[in-house]
Protein backbone atom coordinates (compact mmCIF):
# COMPACT_ATOMS: atom_id res chain seq x y z
CA UNK A 1 0.00 0.00 0.00
CA UNK A 2 1.49 3.45 -0.74
CA UNK A 3 0.52 6.34 0.93
CA UNK A 4 -2.57 8.22 -0.27
CA UNK A 5 -1.96 11.60 -1.99
CA UNK A 6 -1.82 15.03 -0.12
CA UNK A 7 -5.66 16.68 -0.38
CA UNK A 8 -6.05 19.90 -1.03
CA UNK A 9 -4.51 22.41 1.48
CA UNK A 10 -7.16 23.86 3.93
CA UNK A 11 -6.16 26.88 6.15
CA UNK A 12 -8.45 27.37 9.17
CA UNK A 13 -9.02 30.93 10.20
CA UNK A 14 -7.96 31.85 13.35
CA UNK A 15 -10.13 35.23 14.17
CA UNK A 16 -10.07 34.88 18.12
CA UNK A 17 -7.94 33.70 21.03
CA UNK A 18 -8.59 33.27 24.55
CA UNK A 19 -6.18 33.08 27.29
CA UNK A 20 -5.83 31.73 31.11
CA UNK A 21 -2.47 30.65 32.00
CA UNK A 22 0.47 31.14 34.57
CA UNK A 23 1.58 34.13 32.11
CA UNK A 24 -1.80 36.00 33.06
CA UNK A 25 -5.47 36.32 32.12
CA UNK A 26 -6.15 37.55 28.40
CA UNK A 27 -4.28 37.76 25.45
CA UNK A 28 -2.62 40.75 26.64
CA UNK A 29 -0.90 40.16 29.29
CA UNK A 30 0.11 36.89 28.06
CA UNK A 31 1.93 37.96 25.45
CA UNK A 32 3.65 40.60 27.53
CA UNK A 33 4.37 37.93 29.79
CA UNK A 34 6.17 35.81 27.62
CA UNK A 35 8.01 37.91 25.14
CA UNK A 36 9.84 39.10 29.04
CA UNK A 37 11.34 35.76 28.86
CA UNK A 38 10.52 35.92 33.02
CA UNK A 39 9.67 32.27 34.73
CA UNK A 40 5.93 32.51 35.85
CA UNK A 41 7.24 29.47 38.49
CA UNK A 42 7.07 30.02 42.32
CA UNK A 43 6.59 27.71 45.75
CA UNK A 44 2.88 26.88 46.07
CA UNK A 45 1.47 26.87 48.97
CA UNK A 46 -0.94 23.77 48.07
CA UNK A 47 2.17 21.54 47.77
CA UNK A 48 3.94 22.56 50.88
CA UNK A 49 5.35 19.49 52.29
CA UNK A 50 5.87 17.42 49.09
CA UNK A 51 8.86 16.47 47.49
CA UNK A 52 7.63 19.33 44.85
CA UNK A 53 6.18 22.26 46.28
CA UNK A 54 6.20 24.74 43.39
CA UNK A 55 4.19 25.49 40.01
CA UNK A 56 3.29 27.62 37.80
CA UNK A 57 0.09 29.08 38.62
CA UNK A 58 -2.89 31.47 37.14
CA UNK A 59 -1.96 34.33 39.04
CA UNK A 60 -5.10 35.76 40.66
CA UNK A 61 -7.95 33.60 38.93
CA UNK A 62 -11.16 34.59 41.03
CA UNK A 63 -13.88 32.82 39.56
CA UNK A 64 -16.44 34.39 41.33
CA UNK A 65 -15.66 37.43 40.30
CA UNK A 66 -14.65 36.54 36.48
CA UNK A 67 -17.95 34.29 36.13
CA UNK A 68 -20.36 35.18 39.16
CA UNK A 69 -20.72 32.36 42.02
CA UNK A 70 -23.98 31.57 40.43
CA UNK A 71 -22.42 29.78 37.68
CA UNK A 72 -18.62 29.25 39.31
CA UNK A 73 -19.67 27.18 42.60
CA UNK A 74 -20.47 24.00 39.66
CA UNK A 75 -17.52 24.13 37.85
CA UNK A 76 -14.38 22.38 38.44
CA UNK A 77 -11.43 24.91 38.29
CA UNK A 78 -10.59 23.51 35.11
CA UNK A 79 -13.78 24.09 33.09
CA UNK A 80 -13.60 27.61 35.12
CA UNK A 81 -10.95 28.22 32.84
CA UNK A 82 -12.13 27.04 29.55
CA UNK A 83 -15.17 29.08 30.24
CA UNK A 84 -13.28 32.20 31.07
CA UNK A 85 -10.74 31.49 27.97
CA UNK A 86 -13.83 30.83 25.49
CA UNK A 87 -15.34 33.82 26.60
CA UNK A 88 -12.31 36.31 25.91
CA UNK A 89 -11.88 33.98 22.60
CA UNK A 90 -15.49 35.11 21.20
CA UNK A 91 -15.43 38.52 22.05
CA UNK A 92 -12.33 38.68 20.13
CA UNK A 93 -13.73 37.42 17.73
CA UNK A 94 -16.12 39.76 17.66
CA UNK A 95 -18.97 36.93 18.38
CA UNK A 96 -19.11 38.29 22.05
CA UNK A 97 -23.30 38.10 21.60
CA UNK A 98 -25.71 40.86 23.17
CA UNK A 99 -28.85 41.19 21.55
CA UNK A 100 -31.62 39.60 23.86
CA UNK A 101 -33.82 38.40 20.56
CA UNK A 102 -33.73 35.96 17.92
CA UNK A 103 -30.81 33.78 16.87
CA UNK A 104 -28.98 31.34 18.51
CA UNK A 105 -29.37 31.40 22.84
CA UNK A 106 -26.42 30.26 25.50
CA UNK A 107 -27.84 29.91 29.05
CA UNK A 108 -25.96 32.92 29.47
CA UNK A 109 -28.83 34.81 27.23
CA UNK A 110 -26.57 36.29 24.88
CA UNK A 111 -27.66 35.80 21.68
CA UNK A 112 -25.11 35.49 17.74
CA UNK A 113 -26.76 36.14 14.68
CA UNK A 114 -23.34 35.65 12.96
CA UNK A 115 -23.36 31.88 13.56
CA UNK A 116 -25.64 28.93 12.63
CA UNK A 117 -25.26 27.35 16.29
CA UNK A 118 -25.60 23.60 14.65
CA UNK A 119 -22.84 24.31 13.36
CA UNK A 120 -20.85 25.32 15.71
CA UNK A 121 -18.23 23.00 17.77
CA UNK A 122 -16.47 22.73 21.14
CA UNK A 123 -13.13 20.86 20.40
CA UNK A 124 -11.14 20.88 23.55
CA UNK A 125 -8.03 18.74 24.87
CA UNK A 126 -7.46 18.12 28.44
CA UNK A 127 -5.67 15.23 30.01
CA UNK A 128 -6.54 14.78 33.39
CA UNK A 129 -9.96 16.79 33.68
CA UNK A 130 -11.52 17.50 37.03
CA UNK A 131 -8.86 16.37 39.10
CA UNK A 132 -9.12 18.82 42.08
CA UNK A 133 -13.04 18.27 42.60
CA UNK A 134 -11.99 14.20 42.65
CA UNK A 135 -9.59 14.47 45.25
CA UNK A 136 -11.48 16.82 47.43
CA UNK A 137 -14.49 14.95 47.55
CA UNK A 138 -12.77 11.39 47.81
CA UNK A 139 -11.08 13.30 50.96
CA UNK A 140 -14.85 13.68 52.05
CA UNK A 141 -16.01 10.14 51.22
CA UNK A 142 -13.51 8.58 53.24
CA UNK A 143 -13.11 11.32 56.38
CA UNK A 144 -17.08 11.97 56.65
CA UNK A 145 -18.71 9.44 54.38
CA UNK A 146 -20.77 9.02 51.29
CA UNK A 147 -23.83 11.28 52.12
CA UNK A 148 -21.29 14.08 52.39
CA UNK A 149 -20.17 13.48 48.37
CA UNK A 150 -21.56 16.48 46.38
CA UNK A 151 -23.94 15.53 43.73
CA UNK A 152 -21.52 17.38 41.21
CA UNK A 153 -18.83 15.17 41.70
CA UNK A 154 -19.11 13.40 38.10
CA UNK A 155 -20.50 16.66 36.28
CA UNK A 156 -17.09 18.60 38.02
CA UNK A 157 -14.76 15.20 37.10
CA UNK A 158 -15.62 14.23 33.85
CA UNK A 159 -13.29 14.98 31.24
CA UNK A 160 -15.74 15.84 28.11
CA UNK A 161 -17.17 18.08 30.58
CA UNK A 162 -14.78 20.82 30.08
CA UNK A 163 -15.76 21.02 26.48
CA UNK A 164 -19.74 20.61 27.50
CA UNK A 165 -19.88 23.30 29.81
CA UNK A 166 -17.89 26.04 27.29
CA UNK A 167 -20.96 24.93 24.84
CA UNK A 168 -23.65 25.67 27.27
CA UNK A 169 -22.25 28.60 28.76
CA UNK A 170 -22.13 30.40 24.78
CA UNK A 171 -24.84 28.43 22.87
CA UNK A 172 -22.63 26.17 20.42
CA UNK A 173 -24.87 23.47 19.15
CA UNK A 174 -22.60 21.44 16.46
CA UNK A 175 -20.30 18.71 17.25
CA UNK A 176 -18.77 18.53 20.95
CA UNK A 177 -16.10 16.61 22.71
CA UNK A 178 -12.39 16.39 24.47
CA UNK A 179 -9.39 15.02 22.91
CA UNK A 180 -6.94 12.99 25.24
CA UNK A 181 -3.89 12.55 24.37
CA UNK A 182 -1.57 13.95 27.16
CA UNK A 183 0.73 16.21 27.09
CA UNK A 184 -0.97 16.91 23.20
CA UNK A 185 -4.34 17.14 23.80
CA UNK A 186 -4.62 21.31 23.56
CA UNK A 187 -2.83 20.27 19.77
CA UNK A 188 -4.61 17.09 18.61
CA UNK A 189 -7.90 19.32 19.91
CA UNK A 190 -6.54 22.39 17.50
CA UNK A 191 -5.66 19.93 14.52
CA UNK A 192 -9.03 17.42 15.38
CA UNK A 193 -11.38 21.00 15.31
CA UNK A 194 -9.56 22.18 11.43
CA UNK A 195 -10.74 18.90 10.41
CA UNK A 196 -14.19 19.55 11.41
CA UNK A 197 -14.16 22.64 9.30
CA UNK A 198 -12.03 21.22 6.30
CA UNK A 199 -14.99 18.60 5.95
CA UNK A 200 -17.53 20.99 6.12
CA UNK A 201 -19.28 19.81 9.60
CA UNK A 202 -18.97 23.56 11.19
CA UNK A 203 -18.50 26.59 9.95
CA UNK A 204 -16.76 27.30 13.75
CA UNK A 205 -15.17 25.14 15.93
CA UNK A 206 -13.31 26.59 19.48
CA UNK A 207 -11.00 24.74 19.58
CA UNK A 208 -8.17 24.46 22.63
CA UNK A 209 -7.31 22.89 25.90
CA UNK A 210 -7.93 23.40 29.49
CA UNK A 211 -5.77 21.58 32.78
CA UNK A 212 -6.05 22.46 36.63
CA UNK A 213 -4.48 19.51 38.04
CA UNK A 214 -1.69 21.37 40.12
CA UNK A 215 -2.56 19.25 43.31
CA UNK A 216 -1.09 17.26 45.77
CA UNK A 217 -2.10 13.66 44.00
CA UNK A 218 -1.63 14.62 40.37
CA UNK A 219 1.84 16.39 41.54
CA UNK A 220 3.17 13.88 43.65
CA UNK A 221 2.71 11.11 40.66
CA UNK A 222 4.60 12.93 38.17
CA UNK A 223 7.45 13.79 40.92
CA UNK A 224 7.23 9.83 41.91
CA UNK A 225 8.01 9.29 37.61
CA UNK A 226 10.68 11.86 37.84
CA UNK A 227 9.24 13.61 35.39
CA UNK A 228 9.69 16.93 37.37
CA UNK A 229 12.73 19.44 38.14
CA UNK A 230 13.80 19.19 42.00
CA UNK A 231 15.27 22.72 41.63
CA UNK A 232 13.50 23.74 45.40
CA UNK A 233 16.06 26.24 46.03
CA UNK A 234 15.35 28.29 42.78
CA UNK A 235 11.71 27.48 41.32
CA UNK A 236 12.08 30.55 39.02
CA UNK A 237 15.20 28.67 37.27
CA UNK A 238 13.40 25.36 37.24
CA UNK A 239 12.34 25.33 34.00
CA UNK A 240 14.32 25.81 31.25
CA UNK A 241 14.24 24.10 27.98
CA UNK A 242 16.83 23.27 25.91
CA UNK A 243 19.66 24.89 29.01
CA UNK A 244 22.46 22.18 29.89
CA UNK A 245 21.31 22.11 33.17
CA UNK A 246 17.67 21.44 33.18
CA UNK A 247 16.40 18.15 35.34
CA UNK A 248 12.67 17.90 34.43
CA UNK A 249 9.84 20.10 34.03
CA UNK A 250 7.28 22.27 36.29
CA UNK A 251 3.82 21.70 36.98
CA UNK A 252 1.25 24.28 35.56
CA UNK A 253 -2.26 25.02 34.92
CA UNK A 254 -3.82 27.19 32.12
CA UNK A 255 -6.62 26.76 29.47
CA UNK A 256 -6.75 28.29 26.17
CA UNK A 257 -9.50 28.64 23.48
CA UNK A 258 -9.00 29.45 19.81
CA UNK A 259 -11.53 30.62 17.59
CA UNK A 260 -11.30 28.55 14.18
CA UNK A 261 -13.46 29.26 11.31
CA UNK A 262 -13.58 28.29 7.68
CA UNK A 263 -11.89 30.91 5.80
CA UNK A 264 -15.30 31.67 3.84
CA UNK A 265 -17.41 32.19 6.79
CA UNK A 266 -14.96 35.18 8.45
CA UNK A 267 -14.60 36.42 4.96
CA UNK A 268 -18.34 36.46 4.67
CA UNK A 269 -18.80 38.19 8.42
CA UNK A 270 -15.90 40.23 7.85
CA UNK A 271 -14.00 38.93 10.39
CA UNK A 272 -10.00 39.85 11.22
CA UNK A 273 -7.84 37.24 10.80
CA UNK A 274 -5.06 36.85 12.79
CA UNK A 275 -3.18 33.86 10.86
CA UNK A 276 -4.46 30.29 10.15
CA UNK A 277 -4.02 26.91 11.39
CA UNK A 278 -3.01 25.25 7.99
CA UNK A 279 -1.26 22.11 9.28
CA UNK A 280 -1.89 19.05 10.78
CA UNK A 281 0.06 15.86 11.69
CA UNK A 282 0.10 13.11 14.51
CA UNK A 283 1.81 9.69 15.33
CA UNK A 284 2.07 7.60 18.01
CA UNK A 285 5.97 6.27 19.01
CA UNK A 286 4.18 2.77 19.80
CA UNK A 287 7.30 2.05 22.20
CA UNK A 288 6.93 3.39 25.93
CA UNK A 289 4.39 4.64 28.84
CA UNK A 290 6.49 7.34 29.39
CA UNK A 291 10.02 7.39 28.17
CA UNK A 292 9.72 8.52 24.09
CA UNK A 293 11.40 6.95 21.34
CA UNK A 294 14.95 7.86 21.84
CA UNK A 295 15.31 8.26 18.06
CA UNK A 296 12.94 10.40 17.31
CA UNK A 297 11.33 8.47 14.38
CA UNK A 298 7.50 8.91 15.30
CA UNK A 299 7.94 12.65 16.10
CA UNK A 300 10.03 13.65 12.98
CA UNK A 301 7.15 11.67 10.86
CA UNK A 302 4.36 14.19 12.76
CA UNK A 303 6.28 17.11 11.84
CA UNK A 304 6.87 16.25 8.13
CA UNK A 305 3.35 15.15 8.29
CA UNK A 306 1.81 18.64 9.13
CA UNK A 307 4.35 20.20 6.45
CA UNK A 308 2.92 18.19 4.09
CA UNK A 309 -0.48 18.74 5.25
CA UNK A 310 0.26 22.64 4.97
CA UNK A 311 1.23 22.16 1.64
CA UNK A 312 4.95 24.18 2.63
CA UNK A 313 8.92 23.47 2.23
CA UNK A 314 10.39 23.10 5.49
CA UNK A 315 12.43 26.42 4.13
CA UNK A 316 9.21 28.21 5.04
CA UNK A 317 9.28 27.36 8.40
CA UNK A 318 11.11 30.45 10.38
CA UNK A 319 9.63 29.78 14.01
CA UNK A 320 9.02 26.72 16.28
CA UNK A 321 7.61 26.42 19.50
CA UNK A 322 8.97 23.62 20.53
CA UNK A 323 7.19 21.13 23.44
CA UNK A 324 10.53 21.61 25.03
CA UNK A 325 9.62 20.35 28.45
CA UNK A 326 12.86 21.28 30.56
CA UNK A 327 13.45 17.20 30.90
CA UNK A 328 16.16 15.59 29.37
CA UNK A 329 15.39 13.57 27.31
CA UNK A 330 12.71 15.64 25.17
CA UNK A 331 14.26 18.36 24.66
CA UNK A 332 17.63 16.10 23.55
CA UNK A 333 15.34 14.27 21.04
CA UNK A 334 13.00 17.56 20.20
CA UNK A 335 16.42 19.17 19.65
CA UNK A 336 17.97 16.76 17.02
CA UNK A 337 13.95 16.10 15.21
CA UNK A 338 14.19 19.77 14.46
CA UNK A 339 17.14 20.02 13.30
CA UNK A 340 16.67 16.97 11.29
CA UNK A 341 14.04 18.42 9.69
CA UNK A 342 13.99 22.35 9.73
CA UNK A 343 18.01 22.54 9.55
CA UNK A 344 19.42 25.60 11.02
CA UNK A 345 17.26 28.34 10.25
CA UNK A 346 14.57 28.68 12.17
CA UNK A 347 14.37 30.14 15.79
CA UNK A 348 12.72 27.66 18.28
CA UNK A 349 11.17 28.82 21.43
CA UNK A 350 10.29 27.38 24.34
CA UNK A 351 7.97 29.29 26.14
CA UNK A 352 7.62 26.90 28.91
CA UNK A 353 10.48 28.07 30.17
CA UNK A 354 7.81 31.33 31.17
CA UNK A 355 4.72 29.32 32.36
CA UNK A 356 5.64 25.94 33.16
CA UNK A 357 3.98 22.38 31.44
CA UNK A 358 0.36 22.92 31.67
CA UNK A 359 0.14 19.35 30.66
CA UNK A 360 -3.46 18.89 28.19
CA UNK A 361 -3.50 22.14 28.16
CA UNK A 362 0.20 22.86 26.75
CA UNK A 363 -0.29 22.32 23.44
CA UNK A 364 -3.22 25.29 23.30
CA UNK A 365 -2.07 27.88 25.27
CA UNK A 366 1.36 27.45 22.45
CA UNK A 367 -0.98 27.40 19.60
CA UNK A 368 -2.15 30.76 20.27
CA UNK A 369 1.19 32.19 21.10
CA UNK A 370 2.12 30.52 17.64
CA UNK A 371 -0.33 32.31 16.56
CA UNK A 372 0.64 35.47 18.24
CA UNK A 373 3.90 35.33 16.81
CA UNK A 374 3.29 34.86 13.80
CA UNK A 375 1.31 37.87 13.66
CA UNK A 376 3.06 40.13 15.45
CA UNK A 377 6.27 38.94 13.88
CA UNK A 378 7.96 38.34 17.37
CA UNK A 379 9.33 34.82 18.45
CA UNK A 380 9.88 35.31 21.96
CA UNK A 381 12.70 34.12 24.42
CA UNK A 382 12.99 30.97 26.26
CA UNK A 383 13.36 31.77 29.83
CA UNK A 384 16.38 30.70 31.77
CA UNK A 385 18.30 29.02 28.70
CA UNK A 386 21.69 30.47 29.84
CA UNK A 387 23.99 27.66 28.91
CA UNK A 388 22.50 25.94 25.64
CA UNK A 389 22.72 22.24 25.93
CA UNK A 390 25.59 21.62 23.34
CA UNK A 391 23.99 18.41 21.91
CA UNK A 392 20.90 20.21 20.85
CA UNK A 393 21.86 21.49 17.54
CA UNK A 394 19.28 24.05 16.61
CA UNK A 395 18.62 28.33 16.99
CA UNK A 396 17.40 28.32 20.30
CA UNK A 397 15.62 32.03 20.86
CA UNK A 398 17.37 33.11 24.68
CA UNK A 399 17.44 36.16 26.80
CA UNK A 400 15.11 38.14 24.08
CA UNK A 401 12.22 38.07 21.82
CA UNK A 402 13.40 38.26 18.21
CA UNK A 403 11.82 40.34 15.12
CA UNK A 404 11.62 38.83 12.61
CA UNK A 405 8.81 37.96 9.48
CA UNK A 406 7.52 34.63 10.18
CA UNK A 407 4.82 33.32 7.33
CA UNK A 408 5.28 29.75 8.78
CA UNK A 409 5.64 28.22 12.35
CA UNK A 410 5.55 25.10 14.26
CA UNK A 411 4.21 24.33 16.99
CA UNK A 412 4.70 20.73 18.54
CA UNK A 413 3.22 18.53 21.15
CA UNK A 414 4.51 15.22 22.26
CA UNK A 415 2.47 13.16 24.97
CA UNK A 416 3.01 10.78 27.37
CA UNK A 417 2.10 7.45 25.77
CA UNK A 418 4.20 8.20 22.42
CA UNK A 419 0.79 10.42 21.12
CA UNK A 420 2.51 13.22 19.02
CA UNK A 421 0.89 16.41 17.31
CA UNK A 422 2.24 19.05 15.07
CA UNK A 423 0.40 22.14 13.86
CA UNK A 424 1.70 24.87 11.45
CA UNK A 425 0.52 28.31 11.36
CA UNK A 426 0.91 30.44 8.54
CA UNK A 427 0.55 34.04 8.60
CA UNK A 428 -2.58 35.92 6.52
CA UNK B 1 -34.37 37.95 65.51
CA UNK B 2 -33.13 36.29 62.33
CA UNK B 3 -35.84 34.33 61.13
CA UNK B 4 -35.25 30.56 59.30
CA UNK B 5 -36.22 32.42 56.39
CA UNK B 6 -33.53 34.96 56.43
CA UNK B 7 -30.51 32.31 56.93
CA UNK B 8 -31.94 30.13 54.10
CA UNK B 9 -31.68 33.36 51.66
CA UNK B 10 -28.32 34.37 53.12
CA UNK B 11 -26.82 30.74 52.44
CA UNK B 12 -28.36 30.92 48.90
CA UNK B 13 -26.71 34.28 47.97
CA UNK B 14 -23.03 33.68 49.79
CA UNK B 15 -22.58 30.06 49.05
CA UNK B 16 -24.88 29.46 45.66
CA UNK B 17 -24.50 32.79 43.63
CA UNK B 18 -28.33 33.69 44.20
CA UNK B 19 -29.07 37.32 43.71
CA UNK B 20 -30.71 38.63 47.02
CA UNK B 21 -32.96 40.63 44.57
CA UNK B 22 -34.54 37.17 42.85
CA UNK B 23 -35.16 35.29 46.43
CA UNK B 24 -38.80 36.20 46.90
CA UNK B 25 -41.39 33.81 49.45
CA UNK B 26 -42.94 32.58 45.88
CA UNK B 27 -39.82 32.03 44.12
CA UNK B 28 -38.97 28.38 43.32
CA UNK B 29 -35.51 26.69 43.88
CA UNK B 30 -35.84 25.91 39.82
CA UNK B 31 -36.52 29.80 39.16
CA UNK B 32 -33.20 30.08 41.02
CA UNK B 33 -31.73 27.62 39.11
CA UNK B 34 -30.88 25.32 41.33
CA UNK B 35 -31.98 22.11 39.63
CA UNK B 36 -31.86 18.38 41.84
CA UNK B 37 -28.12 18.03 41.44
CA UNK B 38 -27.35 21.49 43.19
CA UNK B 39 -30.35 21.14 45.30
CA UNK B 40 -28.05 18.08 47.48
CA UNK B 41 -25.39 20.34 47.91
CA UNK B 42 -27.96 23.13 49.38
CA UNK B 43 -28.88 20.02 52.10
CA UNK B 44 -25.31 19.67 52.52
CA UNK B 45 -25.04 23.33 53.12
CA UNK B 46 -28.03 23.41 55.57
CA UNK B 47 -26.87 20.81 57.51
CA UNK B 48 -23.53 22.52 58.08
CA UNK B 49 -25.62 25.50 58.88
CA UNK B 50 -28.36 24.52 60.81
CA UNK B 51 -27.10 21.44 62.08
CA UNK B 52 -30.10 19.31 61.13
CA UNK B 53 -29.85 16.28 58.65
CA UNK B 54 -32.32 17.02 55.36
CA UNK B 55 -32.90 13.90 53.32
CA UNK B 56 -31.43 13.85 49.61
CA UNK B 57 -34.92 14.37 48.62
CA UNK B 58 -36.43 16.54 50.58
CA UNK B 59 -36.16 19.45 48.68
CA UNK B 60 -37.01 19.45 45.63
CA UNK B 61 -36.81 22.53 42.50
CA UNK B 62 -40.76 22.68 42.74
CA UNK B 63 -40.18 24.27 46.44
CA UNK B 64 -40.81 27.52 47.29
CA UNK B 65 -38.63 29.71 49.49
CA UNK B 66 -41.92 29.38 51.98
CA UNK B 67 -42.32 26.14 51.46
CA UNK B 68 -38.61 24.95 51.98
CA UNK B 69 -38.68 27.03 55.19
CA UNK B 70 -41.42 24.47 56.14
CA UNK B 71 -39.79 21.59 55.19
CA UNK B 72 -36.48 22.69 58.01
CA UNK B 73 -39.16 23.80 60.12
CA UNK B 74 -40.68 20.13 60.34
CA UNK B 75 -36.90 18.86 60.39
CA UNK B 76 -36.52 20.60 64.18
CA UNK B 77 -34.87 24.30 62.64
CA UNK B 78 -36.72 27.19 64.83
CA UNK B 79 -34.39 30.23 64.22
Amino acid sequence: MTAPAARPGFAAAVTGLGLVSPAGIGVAENWARICSGVSTAARDPALAGLSVDFSCRVPGFDADALLGRRRAWRLDRVAQFAVVAAREALADAGLAGTDPEGGARGDTGEVRPEWDDARVGVVLGSGIGGAGTWEEQHRRLLDQGPRQVSALLIPMLAVNMIAGYVAMDCGARGPNFVTSTACASGTTAIGVARELLRSGACDIVLAGGAEACVIPSIVTGFSQMGALSRRADDPAGASRPFDAGRDGFVAAEAAAVLVLERPEHAAARGARVRAYVSGYGASADAHHATAPDPGGRSVERAMRAALLDAGITPEAVAHVNAHGTSTPLNDDIEGKVIHRVLGDAPAVTSTKGVTGHALGAAGAIEAAYTVLAVENSIAPPTANLDSQDPDIPVDVVAKEARNLRIPAAVSNSFGFGGQNAVLVVTAT
Amino acid sequence: MTTVYERLSDLLVTKFGVSATEIEPDATFEELELDSLALVEVAMAVQEEFGVDIGDSELTPKHTMTSAVEVLTANGVSV
